[in-house]
C-alpha cells in the first residue's frame, strides 16, 4: 500500500502538546508518513505544508475552546492554494464548555470539516477512519 | 547575554515601562502613583499575600478555581458565583489565549462576537483588552482577593494592568509560561520580561504593598516528576526574589502517588526556604499550592469528582497553603459555572474532614522526600555552575543543554530527551533521563523502580507505558497496564 502523508498540528493560540505528540508517534507507528507541524499553528501553516509535502490529509486539533473561530474559512483557504477536496478532520475540545455535540458537529462539518471528532476520541478511531477514507 | 540575575536599576524598569504600556492602547490607563493610592485603600481580606500568609500561619488550606469568561458583567457574575455558591476562598481571573499570546486583535473579535452569540467564545478573561477600568470593575465587584492565571510568556503588559486593578496575586514565571505554554520563544526572551514582572512587584512592596507572586507548578502537566517542577519551582522564586517580591507561593501538580505527592510539597517548601536564605532573601514569606490532577480527566461526572477528592485530599495532608481545584467538566473542556462550584464544594468538603491532619513521617515518605530532594540538587548544582554562579545565566543554559528537561514541553528551547512513566506503585520514575546530572545512585534508584513493574507486567521498560500512563486516569486507573485481553 502506498504510503499516504498527513499534516498534524494544533491550530491557533493553543499550546496543548501532549496529544499532538501522542499522535505523531501514532500515526506514524499506523504506517503514516507524519507531517508534524506541533503546536501554536495558524491555518496558513498547515495548508502550506500540506501544499509543499502533497498531503493527503490535514488533521486540525484544538484543545482550549477557541477552534470555532480559528477554524473558520479554511477549507476556502485550502481550495484557494489548490488543495482540492483534501481531507479534513478535526478534534479535541473544540467550542468553549460542554455544548450539545449535534449543534457542534453539524457547524463544523458547514464549515467543510470531513470528520469531527467528540472529545476523548481515541486515536484508534481516526486511523481506522483515515484508513477508509485515504484507501477506499 | 547580557541577562543577569540581578534587580533591574530603576532607570532600566522605567525606560523598559514607556515600551510596555504602548503596547496596546489601555497601558495609557496605568498611572503607577495613582495605581499605589489604590492599592493602599485595599482591604486586608481582599490581599492576596496576606490571605495566604494567614492561612499559613494557621495551618489551613484554602481552596481556588480556575474560572473566566469573555466579558465583563457575565465574569463579575461567575467569580461572585464561585464565592457565594461554591464557597472559594480565594478568586481567580483565567486571561484567555489569545491575550497570552499578546493578540489583542484577536481578543476584540472574541469580544465582539461574544456580545453577539450571548456565549463565551473566549477561553477566559481578556484583562488586558477590558484595561484597567474593566479590571478594576471586576475587583471592585467581588469580596476575595483576586488573582491572574494564565500562560503568558510576555505578560508585562497584563501585570501592569492587573496590578493596577487591584488585583494582588499573579501566576507565571519565565520557565513556567514559557516552556509549557510557546514554541518559540527563547528562555532568556521571558527570563527578562518575568524579571520586570517581578521588578513591578518589588517596586509595589517598596511602597508598603503586598503583592503575591506564584511560579506555575504544573508545567506540562502531564507525568512530570516531582523534582523537575521544583527545580522550575525553586529558580523563579530565587529569581523573583532578586527583584524585591516578598510573597512567594510555590507550586507543585498532583501525580497520583499519595506518598510522593506529599513528598513533593514538603521537599519543595523546604528547599525553597532553604535556598532562600542560602543566598541571602531573609525575609520571603513561602507558602505552597497544590494542583488537583492536571492531566486527562474521565469523562464520567462522579469518577471526575473521585479524582477531585483525592487531590483535595492529598492537598490537605501535604499541608499545602492553597489547593486549585479541577471541576466534573474537565474531560470536556472549559466548566459552567455550576460545575466549577461543585468541584469548589467537593474540594472543601474534603478538606474540611481532614482538617488539622498531616500525614505522618513513614520510612517510606522519607524516602520519596529524601530522593526528591537529592535529585532537584543535582540539576541546582549543575546550574550554577554552567552559569558560572549566575543563576539567570545558568538556567538558560541549563534548557539549551538539557539539565532541566521538561516531558512534552511544545518550545523548541526544550531539549525534550527525558521521558517519564509511573512505577508499580504509580509514582512518577525518570524513565529516560536524557542529560540531567543525576548521580549514578539516582539513575539506579529511578531504573531499578520501574524495572519492577515492567516484571510485573511482564513487558520492556519504554515509551509505550509512558503513552498508556496518559490515557490511564481518563479510562480510571492511575497506571496504565497492558489490558488483559
Amino acid at each position: 500500500m502506498e504510503k499516504k502523508t498527513i499534516v498534524l498540528g494544533v491550530i491557533g493560540s493553543d499550546c496543548h502538546a501532549v496529544g499532538n505528540k501522542i499522535l505523531d508517534y501514532s500515526l506514524s507507528d499506523a504506517g503514516f508518513n507524519v507531517v508534524n507541524i506541533g503546536v501554536l499553528s495558524p491555518q496558513e501553516d498547515f495548508i502550506n505544508a500540506a501544499v509543499e509535502t502533497n498531503a493527503d490529509a490535514i488533521l486540525v486539533s484544538s484543545l482550549y475552546g477557541h477552534g470555532e473561530i480559528d477554524c473558520r474559512g479554511m477549507r476556502e483557504k485550502c481550495e484557494e492554494a489548490g488543495l482540492k477536496d483534501i481531507l479534513l478532520y478535526v478534534g479535541g475540545n473544540i467550542v468553549v464548555g460542554k455544548q450539545e455535540w449535534a449543534d457542534v458537529h453539524q457547524r463544523f462539518k458547514e464549515m467543510g470539516f470531513d470528520r469531527v471528532y467528540p472529545p476523548g476520541t481515541s486515536v484508534e478511531t481516526s486511523i481506522h477512519d483515515l484508513k477508509e477514507d485515504l484507501y477506499k | 547575554m547580557n541577562l543577569k540575575n540581578k534587580k533591574l536599576t530603576d532607570e532600566q524598569f522605567f525606560s523598559l515601562r514607556e515600551e510596555v504600556l504602548s503596547q496596546w492602547p489601555t497601558g495609557k490607563e496605568v498611572d503607577l502613583q495613582e495605581a499605589v493610592d489604590y492599592l493602599k485603600q485595599v482591604p486586608e481580606e481582599k490581599n492576596f499575600a496576606i490571605k495566604l500568609e494567614k492561612a499559613k500561619k494557621e495551618g489551613v488550606t484554602l481552596a481556588q478555581p480556575r474560572a473566566g469568561v469573555a466579558l465583563i458583567d457575565e465574569h463579575i457574575e461567575l467569580l461572585n458565583y464561585l464565592d457565594k455558591e461554591g464557597g472559594a476562598d480565594l478568586l481567580p481571573s483565567t486571561i484567555d489565549s489569545y491575550t497570552r499570546q499578546n493578540r489583542y486583535n484577536e481578543c476584540q473579535v472574541g469580544i465582539d462576537e461574544s456580545i453577539k452569540a450571548g456565549r463565551s467564545l473566549l477561553n477566559g478573561f481578556p484583562g488586558v483588552n477590558h484595561g484597567v477600568k474593566g479590571c478594576r470593575k471586576v475587583f471592585e465587584s467581588v469580596n476575595l482577593p483576586l488573582q491572574a492565571r494564565h500562560g503568558t510568556p510576555d505578560s508585562r503588559l497584563l501585570a501592569e494592568i492587573i496590578h493596577a486593578s487591584g488585583w494582588t496575586s499573579n501566576e507565571g514565571g519565565g520557565i513556567s509560561y514559557n516552556i509549557p505554554y510557546a514554541k518559540a520563544v527563547s528562555v532568556e526572551k521571558t527570563l527578562r520580561d518575568w524579571q520586570y514582572c517581578d521588578r513591578l512587584v518589588g517596586f509595589y512592596e517598596e511602597q508598603g504593598i503586598k503583592i503575591n507572586r506564584e511560579p506555575f507548578g504544573p508545567l506540562t502537566g502531564t507525568l512530570v516528576p516531582p523534582s523537575t517542577s521544583n527545580v522550575v519551582a525553586i529558580i523563579e522564586a530565587l529569581l523573583a526574589a532578586e527583584q524585591g517580591v516578598k510573597s512567594i507561593t510555590v507550586g507543585y501538580g498532583q501525580c497520583g502517588n499519595l506518598i510522593q505527592d506529599v513528598a513533593a510539597i514538603r521537599a519543595l517548601e523546604e528547599q525553597t526556604e532553604q535556598y532562600l536564605k542560602k543566598y541571602g532573601y531573609n525575609d520571603v514569606v513561602v507558602t505552597t499550592v497544590f494542583h488537583q490532577w492536571m492531566g486527562g480527566f474521565p469523562e464520567d461526572e462522579s469518577k471526575a469528582f473521585g479524582v477531585i477528592s483525592l487531590g483535595a485530599s492529598t492537598a490537605a495532608l501535604a499541608g499545602a497553603t492553597k489547593v486549585i481545584v479541577k471541576t466534573p467538566h474537565e474531560a470536556i473542556g472549559i466548566p459552567t459555572k455550576e460545575a466549577n462550584a461543585s468541584g469548589i464544594k467537593a474540594t472543601k468538603m474534603a478538606i474540611n474532614l481532614l482538617e488539622g491532619q498531616r500525614l505522618a513521617m513513614s520510612k517510606e515518605l522519607e524516602l520519596e522526600i529524601n530522593v526528591i530532594k537529592a535529585e532537584t540538587k543535582c540539576m541546582l548544582d549543575k546550574i550554577f555552575e554552567i552559569g558560572g554562579g549566575d543563576l539567570a545565566i545558568g538556567t538558560v543554559k541549563a534548557f539549551e543543554q538539557g539539565v532541566v528537561d521538561i516531558p512534552f514541553g511544545p518550545s523548541k528551547y526544550n531539549l525534550g530527551k527525558m521521558m517519564p512513566a509511573r512505577d508499580n506503585n504509580g509514582a512518577v520514575r525518570y524513565l529516560m533521563t536524557g542529560n540531567i546530572p543525576f548521580s549514578k545512585e539516582l539513575l539506579d534508584f529511578n531504573r531499578e523502580r520501574l524495572e519492577e513493574r515492567g516484571k510485573y507486567e511482564g513487558r520492556e521498560v519504554d515509551f509505550q507505558m509512558t503513552v498508556d500512563d496518559i490515557f490511564a486516569v481518563g479510562k480510571g486507573k492511575l497506571i496504565g497496564r497492558p489490558e488483559v485481553k
